[in-house]
């Protein structure tokens, strides 16, 4: 019954409009960039090599699929929260907006089994969204520049990493971002679960990510006790995955901190939900 | 005997102060001649290789950058061209190969100080400073540890306005006789690397404060290590073109 329900609520979000639009806008954007990097691709090089190039010369080839493809996936990681919390923040408060909760509150289901059916197929959604991220930013970077060795420029240096060494890397690189994106799910849902509307939930979860990332990019004393457990302050984990070597002390963490934000926001969602009031 | 000393005797201060700069004058002509004639040899040892291809070993330890060694070619060929050809990224010096060749090929536009001599790795190396005669060129200084009896650079410190100062420390082997090393160890300075988290786009990371308080006055170094030269059999131009 339980993934009776999800199908369901995948059949939902396929039906409707506002899902393809995640798609078409990485597709739109993802398309921009590689268009941009083919045409000056060099200028992009030249800015990430440049605090060397005093002493030092690059040779090889340094524009190729894996830069392409990282350099998108660190563009876009901060968009895509957006179209995630589009389709996620209208999950419940859709229904909700639409007069159809009371009827699929009525199915012989559980609220808990109808709201985590409703969360996998968020979830799933996520899935298909960084995977065609994925696509478009590796398999056509890697269609159009090539492969090569990919540079990571980092704050404290540079790291280069050896083609063979890279594929391994974007895997859980991308596993990591898709964590992330669960995360804003999460926070959509729980968000959703509150609100009557949708536009409450994605402007509520947007408006939380801005916060967020202000409070963890301003380097006041104030905020150094609580930026560590800032949920945006690890939304970038995925990078560690770049690393050589890797760090993991802080890629453990930042796991248990994005896994934590989500059975907390779960929970307050379910208990939300378990409460919510239908008849009025 | 009695009247050759008479003869010393009766020159004037004036003939004395005349011979002493005269002497003083030759002395230092012939030091001139001296170091222009070493840079020569050497320059014209380095001018066997016409083009030369190498299978090269880079090791990059710079603190700020981390790299797994790789493997390359390199191409020369006289009197200016340069490739190095990798699959990997490869970051070799900006004044690498063919810099010091640029500085040998003309002493008419630098002034050659003769200096002292130092061991380097127990050769008695005669150092050479070379100071452009223009100040109009990126090279401010140049200064050359040579082994004046084989005609080898042994260490070189050249300072430039543009890439700042490198030493090379050269150890050579069987094509010694060209003047090729077997290993060239650059010594680079790297306190001015600062990379601002903007354009990293690392904006999470807090290790700028980290790297500015551990990084200073601290030095790098690239190990090329060459093998398998050949020498003189031509190379296309079309090898250099990019």
């Amino acid at each position: 019954m339980f993934f009776k329900s999800t199908y369901n609520e995948l059949i939902k979000i396929i039906a409707k409009p506002r899902s393809y639009l995640g798609l078409a806008a990485i597709t739109l954007i993802v398309g921009l960039i590689l268009l941009a990097m083919k045409l000056d691709g060099g200028m992009y090089i030249s800015l990430l090599t440049s605090p060397f190039e005093e002493s030092l010369t690059f040779e090889g080839n340094l524009l190729n699929g894996n830069l392409v493809g990282f350099i998108i996936l660190q563009m876009l990681i901060i968009h895509v929260p957006l179209l995630i919390a589009f389709v996620t923040g209208d999950l419940v408060s859709g229904e909700a907006a639409m007069g159809t909760i009371r009827m699929l509150l009525t199915k012989p289901v559980s609220r808990t089994k109808i709201l985590l059916s409703k969360y996998l197929a968020g979830c799933i959604y996520t899935f298909f969204v960084l995977v065609w991220l994925a696509f478009m930013a590796i398999i056509m970077g890697k269609w159009l520049f090539g492969i090569g060795d990919l540079m990571v420029l980092k704050s404290d240096g540079l790291v280069v990493l050896q083609q063979e060494d890279v594929a391994w890397r974007f895997f859980f690189g991308f596993a990591i971002a898709f964590l992330s994106m669960v995360m804003i799910a999460t926070l959509s849902l729980t968000f959703s679960c509150f609100s009557e509307n949708s536009i409450g939930p994605i402007v509520s979860t947007m408006g939380i990510i801005i916060l967020f990332t202000i409070i963890g990019t301003i380097e006041v004393p104030l905020f150094d006790t609580i930026r560590p457990y800032l949920f945006t302050t690890h939304m970038a984990a995925w990078r560690f995955m770049f690393d050589k070597p890797l760090l993991l002390n802080e890629l453990w963490f930042s796991l248990t901190v994005l896994l934590a934000h989500i059975f907390v926001l779960l929970g307050i969602a379910l208990y939300k939900f378990q409460r919510k009031d239908i008849l009025s | 005997m009695m009247h050759k000393s008479a003869t010393v005797c009766r020159l004037s201060p004036k003939k004395i102060t005349l011979v002493f700069f005269l002497f003083l004058f030759a002395k230092a002509h012939s030091q001139i001649v001296n170091g222009n004639q070493i840079i020569y040899r050497v320059y014209a040892q380095l001018q066997k290789a016409k083009d030369y291809k190498v299978d090269a070993t880079i090791k990059v330890d710079l603190p700020f950058i981390r790299i797994l060694p790789i493997n390359a070619k390199i191409f020369v060929k006289q009197p200016n061209k340069f490739k190095v050809e990798s699959k990997s990224i490869a970051i070799v010096p900006r004044q690498g190969f063919d810099q010091l060749n640029k500085i040998l090929s003309d002493t008419n536009e630098v002034t050659v100080i003769v200096q002292v001599t130092e061991l380097v790795n127990k050769v008695d190396a005669q150092i050479i400073s070379l100071i452009p005669l223009q100040d109009t060129g990126d090279l401010i200084l140049a200064k050359l540890w040579i082994d004046v009896k084989q005609n080898l650079v042994l260490k070189s410190v050249l300072t430039t306005k543009l890439n700042g100062t490198i030493l090379t420390e050269y150890s050579y082997g069987t094509f010694a006789n060209y003047g090729l090393p077997d290993a060239m160890i650059f010594t680079v300075d790297i306190k001015k690397f600062k990379i601002p988290k903007a354009i990293a786009a690392d904006i999470n990371s807090n290790a700028t404060k980290k790297v500015d308080k551990d990084l200073k006055n601290k030095k790098g170094k690239i190990i090329i290590t060459l093998s398998n030269y050949l020498i003189n059999k031509g190379i296309s131009e079309t090898v250099f073109i990019k």
